[in-house]
C-alpha cells in the first residue's frame, strides 16, 4: 500500500476517549508502522485498542507478528521515559534488555497460548538505570475475524514495592529474631535471672528461677509475698516507687525466699522500658545470687568481732599471769623468766588452736606440746599414752597452761632437773555409773627427793583450784617423795559448739 | 573499811579467775565458789551462801544471763565483768554495773561499792 504514504491522514476519530494515550494514538503515523494507517484498522484491532484504552489496569497490546505496541495510560506511568517512543514501536525493540522474554511471549501467544508470571523478576532501564523490577505479568492472544491470533494482550502488574516491602519486613523479622537469639544467649550465659514486671510492677511476668528463686510458668501478682519475707517488703516496695516515679533504674541488694525457702540475697536492677507514647511499659531485670558473698561478710563480720573478744580476753590473761607471777616473786629476775615462759606457753597453745580453727583439740596434741622443749636433752624423757579424748577450745587453753606449771616445777626441782628422771603420763576413759570420766596421771619418778612445798604458788592454785573449775572435777597435786604426782577425775563433756 | 564479803566468782577463763579470787580475797572478802561455766554457776547461784557475785557474760560460748537472772530471784547483789563492756548486755540487764576487762584492783572495788551489797 504504498500510495497511503503520499497523503496526509486526516484527524482520526478513532479511538474515541483514552486519556492522554487516546490523543496520542489519534495523533500518531501508524502508517510509518506495520499495522498501517489507523483508518485501515480491521474491527479487531480497533476493539482491541478500544478494550486496552478503556481499562483501569496497565495494558499492552503487541500487535502483528513484529509486536508493535499500543498501551493505555495505566501503562505509560509503569514505563517512565520510555512513554511516549514505546508507542508503535515493535516491543522487542522498545524493551530491547528484556528482548529474549518477549521474543518467547510473542511466540507462546501469537501460537494462541498463554502465559502467567507472578512476581517476575526483571532488570529494566525504563529511567536511564538499571532497576530492579517485579511484575505480574498475563499474557493471552487477540484474534482476528478468522480467529486466528493476530496479536497479544499483556496485563502488567508492576508489584516491585510490594516485593520490596515484604523484603524490607523479611530483613527486620530476621533482625528481631537475631536479636531476640542474642539477648536468649546473654541470658543463658549470665547466671542471673532475668525478670520482667509490668509498668506499676504490679504483675510479674512467667520467670525462669535458675534454682535460685521459685519459677512462675504464668503471669503472677503475687510475686513479691512468693520472693521476698513480709518484713522485707515494705523497704523493698519504697525503692520501687521510687524507681517508678523518676522513671529510672531500680536498683537493690535484698533478702529473698530462695526456691527451696531458705533465706538468700540478691543483688537486683531493673529497668524501665518505654512504649510508643512514652508511657512505662515494662521493667527489665536481672536478679543475681549474692547469698555467697553476704554469707561470707556475715562470717567476716563475726570473725571481727570474735577476733576482737579474743584480743581482750588475751589481755586480760597476760594482766592476770603478770600478777600473780610477779605478786608472790621474791627475785624480779625469776618472775620474769617465769613471765616470760608462761606466755610462751600460752602462744604456744594459741598457735595449736588456731592450727585446729578454735573447735577442740586432741589431750595428747596437748600435753606433747607442753613436755616437748622440756624433756630432755634430744632424748625424751617421758612416756605418754591414752585414747584419743578431745577437750573444747577454752579446756585445752587451760589444760595447757596447767601442763606448762607441772613441766616447769619438773625441771627447776623434780624429775627433769637431774640426768635420770622420768614421767610417766597416761589417761584412760572409764565408764562410771554417773557417765564417761577422764581419769588423767602424771607420775614423775628418778629425781631428787622431793619434799613438799612450804608454801603454794601459782602454778599449784592454778592446776588444784583453776583446772579443777574448768574441768568440775577434781585435780589432785601431790608430792610424794618419788616426785610429784598429778591426778586429774573430771566428767568428759562434750566439746562446746558440738 | 568494807565489811568482808562472801562471794561467788564465775569467769570461764581459769587465769582471769584465779585473778579476780586474789583481788577478792586481798581486799578482805572470801570466795565461797568458783564456778568456769552455766551449769556449775547456776547450781551456785542458787544454793551458795553469798553476799556478792562477779559474773563473765560469755561462759564458753553460753550466756551467763540465766546466773544473773537466778541471783536476782535470791536478792543478790552482783556485777557482770566482759571483754565488750557495757555493749554486750542484753537490754534488760543494762540496769546493773558492768566491769570492762581487763580491769584491776581498783576497778573491781569500785563495782562492788557501786553493786551495793547491803551490809547487814
Amino acid at each position: 500500500m504504498p500510495e497511503r504514504q503520499d497523503k496526509a491522514e486526516p484527524a482520526s476519530r478513532f479511538p474515541v476517549g483514552g486519556g492522554e494515550m487516546g490523543v496520542l494514538i489519534r495523533g500518531f503515523d501508524w502508517s510509518a508502522t506495520s499495522l498501517g494507517p489507523i483508518s485501515t484498522w480491521p474491527p479487531c484491532l480497533r476493539t482491541a485498542t478500544d478494550i486496552v484504552l478503556q481499562s483501569p489496569l496497565p495494558l499492552v497490546m503487541l500487535w502483528g507478528p513484529d509486536g508493535v505496541m499500543i498501551y493505555n495510560d495505566a501503562y505509560s506511568g509503569f514505563a517512565g521515559q520510555r512513554h511516549p517512543r514505546l508507542l508503535g514501536s515493535k516491543v522487542l525493540e522498545g524493551w530491547a534488555e528484556v528482548a529474549d522474554f518477549n521474543a518467547q511471549v510473542m511466540e507462546v501467544g501469537l501460537a494462541g497460548g498463554t502465559l502467567s508470571f507472578k512476581d517476575q523478576e526483571l532488570t529494566l532501564y525504563r529511567n536511564n538505570r538499571a532497576e530492579q523490577v517485579w511484575m505480574d505479568l498475563n499474557y493471552g492472544p487477540v484474534l482476528d475475524e478468522n480467529g486466528d491470533p493476530a496479536g497479544v494482550l499483556a496485563i502488567v502488574v508492576e508489584t516491585t514495592g510490594r516485593i520490596e516491602a515484604e523484603r524490607r519486613r523479611a530483613t527486620a523479622e530476621q533482625q528481631v529474631r537475631d536479636s531476640e537469639a542474642r539477648l536468649r544467649a546473654l541470658v543463658n550465659a549470665t547466671n542471673d535471672v532475668v525478670y520482667r514486671m509490668s509498668g506499676d510492677w504490679v504483675e510479674m511476668k512467667p520467670l525462669d528461677g535458675r534454682g535460685f528463686l521459685t519459677s512462675q510458668d504464668s503471669p503472677s501478682v503475687a510475686w513479691m509475698d512468693q520472693n521476698v519475707f513480709a518484713e522485707d517488703q515494705a523497704a523493698i516496695w519504697a525503692v520501687i516507687r521510687q524507681a517508678i516515679e523518676t522513671r529510672s533504674t531500680f536498683q537493690l541488694e535484698h533478702r529473698v525466699r530462695r526456691a527451696d525457702g531458705s533465706p538468700g540475697w540478691t543483688s537486683s536492677r531493673a529497668i524501665p522500658i518505654e512504649d510508643g507514647n512514652g508511657e512505662i511499659a515494662e521493667w527489665f531485670g536481672a536478679a543475681s545470687d549474692v547469698t555467697a558473698r553476704r554469707q561470707a561478710e556475715d562470717h567476716l563480720r563475726l570473725v571481727v568481732n570474735e577476733l576482737n573478744h579474743r584480743v581482750k580476753n588475751n589481755l586480760a590473761m597476760i594482766q592476770a599471769i603478770g600478777a600473780q607471777t610477779f605478786r608472790a616473786a621474791s627475785d624480779v629476775a625469776d618472775a620474769e623468766a617465769n613471765f616470760s615462759e608462761r606466755i610462751s606457753a600460752l602462744a604456744k597453745a594459741n598457735d595449736l588452736l588456731t592450727h585446729e580453727h578454735w573447735t577442740d583439740v586432741a589431750l595428747r596434741e596437748i600435753v606433747a606440746g607442753a613436755v616437748r622443749p622440756y624433756s630432755g636433752d634430744g632424748d625424751i624423757r617421758c612416756s605418754l599414752g591414752g585414747p584419743e579424748v578431745r577437750l573444747s577450745a577454752k579446756t585445752a587453753m587451760s589444760m595447757a597452761m596447767a601442763c606448762h606449771e607441772l613441766v616447769t616445777n619438773a625441771v627447776k626441782y623434780g624429775a627433769w632437773s637431774n640426768a635420770e628422771g622420768w614421767v610417766n603420763i597416761v589417761w584412760s576413759i572409764d565408764d562410771t555409773p554417773g557417765g564417761r570420766r577422764l581419769r588423767f596421771e602424771w607420775r614423775e619418778q628418778g629425781g631428787p627427793p622431793v619434799a613438799a612445798p612450804s608454801r603454794r604458788g601459782f602454778g599449784s592454785r592454778l592446776i588444784e583450784r583453776g583446772l579443777s573449775a574448768e574441768l568440775e572435777g577434781e585435780v589432785r597435786l601431790t608430792f610424794e617423795p618419788t616426785g610429784v604426782v598429778c591426778a586429774i577425775d573430771a566428767p568428759i563433756r562434750p566439746a562446746a559448739g558440738e | 573499811m568494807v565489811r568482808a564479803l562472801k562471794t561467788l566468782v564465775v569467769e570461764d577463763e581459769m587465769a582471769i579467775a584465779l585473778l579476780i579470787e586474789d583481788m577478792l580475797l586481798d581486799m578482805g572478802h572470801s570466795v565461797v565458789g568458783l564456778a568456769m561455766r552455766l551449769q556449775p554457776a547456776l547450781q551456785l547461784a542458787r544454793t551458795a551462801d553469798i553476799d556478792f557475785a562477779i559474773l563473765d557474760i560469755n561462759l564458753d560460748g553460753q550466756m551467763s544471763f540465766p546466773v544473773a537472772d537466778a541471783l536476782t530471784a535470791r536478792g543478790v547483789p552482783f556485777a557482770f565483768a566482759s571483754g565488750y563492756g557495757p555493749a554486750g548486755l542484753e537490754p534488760d540487764y543494762k540496769q546493773h554495773p558492768v566491769i570492762k576487762k581487763p580491769f584491776g584492783a581498783k576497778d573491781l572495788a569500785r563495782v562492788i561499792e557501786r553493786a551495793g551489797p547491803d551490809a547487814g
